[in-house]
């Protein structure tokens, strides 16, 4: 066995080797999809989004600082009508009390 | 106009995403053909998968209960329980409506029911969905833990 063939078997071809799988494992790995999952403790940086059945149900209240108009659909003729009562601050105002839990993790 | 004749189309909306010659395809640029509001929940934190099962568990969940569910994703302004409230205030027969307000980078999570709903969804009810959306959460399962917190609280509501 000459010094060449031992080099190509023993160096050469285990290099290529690797060489290929690791370009097929970074080729694999779909990382723009991987970092939109989200991870407790990680930041969470997307848009404030609502998801509702039916996109009319919402009334554009006094409040603009809540999600994107735009995704709920603010021109929607329910936004204008329907009896609102309203309190001091011009917030609408239900007849009764809300209920509810809330949690942590 | 006779048959075979060829006419500009002059309305502002075009017949198909592919009116302009030369353009992107569809299935290359979907904004094309998405709403502003399909455009936001495609650019969000779930796959086109888990917004489909999402649609259909809102959908289900408030065809089953004649209840409005929704599910609120963002950050909640301090004091996240009256921000959530002013939420579903918003909605149209709020008295109706059952509102899930997550805040993942605040790590909570309010659920607020309206004065009628309240009477399907208890109290304790909606705190037995909470507390399995928040360890779903802890796991860093958003879609499955709404996925799951709707199924419960629509199970708790029963048929309409």
């Amino acid at each position: 066995m000459s010094v060449l063939s031992t080099v190509l078997i023993f160096v050469i071809i285990p290099l290529a080797a690797v060489l290929i799988i690791s370009a097929l494992a970074m080729a694999g790995s779909d990382r723009k999809q991987r970092s939109r999952r989200y991870r407790p403790g990680r930041p969470y940086d997307f848009q404030p989004i609502w998801f509702l059945a039916a996109p009319e149900q919402v009334n554009a209240g006094p409040d603009r600082t809540g999600p994107d108009r735009r995704a709920l659909h603010r021109h929607e003729p329910h936004a204008i009508e329907g009896p609102v009562i309203e309190d001091s601050s011009g917030a609408p105002v239900l007849p009764g009390p809300t209920g509810g839990a809330s949690d942590r993790w | 106009m006779t048959a075979g004749e060829i006419r500009e189309h002059t309305s502002e909306q075009p017949l198909t995403a592919l009116d302009a010659p030369g353009g992107e395809t569809i299935s290359a640029e979907p904004e094309q053909v998405t709403s502003d509001a399909g455009v936001a929940a495609l650019n969000g934190p779930f796959t086109t998968r888990q917004l489909l099962r999402l649609d259909e568990a809102l959908r289900m969940a408030d065809e089953q209960t004649g209840l409005a569910f929704s599910v609120y994703l963002g950050d909640l302004e301090e004091p996240v329980r009256q921000h959530a409230e002013k939420l579903h205030k918003q909605l149209e027969g709020s008295e109706l409506a059952v509102l899930i307000a997550v805040s993942p980078n605040q790590r909570v999570l309010e659920i607020v029911t309206g004065n009628e709903a309240r009477k399907r969804i208890s109290d304790r009810d909606a705190k037995l969905a909470a507390l399995s959306m928040a360890a779903a959460f802890a796991g860093g399962d958003l879609a499955g833990g709404v996925l799951s917190g709707l199924d419960q609280l629509a199970s708790h509501a029963g048929r309409s």
